[in-house]
């Protein structure tokens, strides 16, 4: 493993225009990465706890908002419109 | 509307105003626990809320009368075969969801 960063390290210093490569691959890798991160622990249609947590998509607050980027939907406008029982 | 006088203060107000919706109900409102173009849960949950509903106020010995919100939202949503098919279950006991 180590050996592999040393070879990556010595191209790395006789090829200098390489490291832009690594931060915007780099960079990729790590917002696919978080966005799987957050699909699998924050989405509401995920359950890893089925025994005690079966619904989560009711844990949601009336006006809050899941999505990224939200067009056309002004969350802080909307109002609880279902009866409590 | 009459104001429910039998009813405590907060839950005959309810009651009034899930009348006045179910009065001037148009469609299906939008839901913020389901806010992507496939609704399928949307239904489902409904049609769960609306006999939940039916079940908890009944054994509470209240009024009915407000999970009528929940059938106009799941009659809305809901393809008439799916709800054929669940009733049926109701009917026949196997009905797969937990009410």
């Amino acid at each position: 493993m180590s050996s592999m960063l040393k070879v990556v390290g010595k191209q790395l210093k006789n090829h200098p225009a390489l490291i832009p490569l690594f931060i915007f691959i780099g960079g990729g890798a790590t917002m696919s990465m978080m966005y799987l991160a957050r699909l699998a622990l924050k989405n509401p249609d995920v359950s890893w706890d089925r025994k005690n947590n079966p619904e989560p998509w009711n844990k949601l607050e009336h006006n809050q908002q899941y999505k990224l980027f939200a067009v056309n939907m002004d969350y802080t406008k909307l109002k609880k419109d279902r009866p409590d029982f | 509307m009459q104001a429910r006088r039998d009813l405590p203060r907060s839950r005959a107000k309810m009651s009034e105003t899930i009348q006045e919706k179910i009065k001037t109900y148009r469609t299906a409102p939008f839901d913020a626990r389901f806010p992507n173009t496939n609704q399928t849960r949307n239904c489902y949950q409904n049609y769960l809320d609306f006999h939940r509903c039916n079940k908890a106020l009944s054994s509470k010995g209240q009024d009915v009368a407000p999970c009528d919100w929940y059938q106009r939202v799941y009659k809305s949503l809901c393809p008439t075969s799916w709800v054929g098919k669940w009733d049926e279950q109701i009917e026949n006991g196997n009905f797969p969801g937990k009410i």
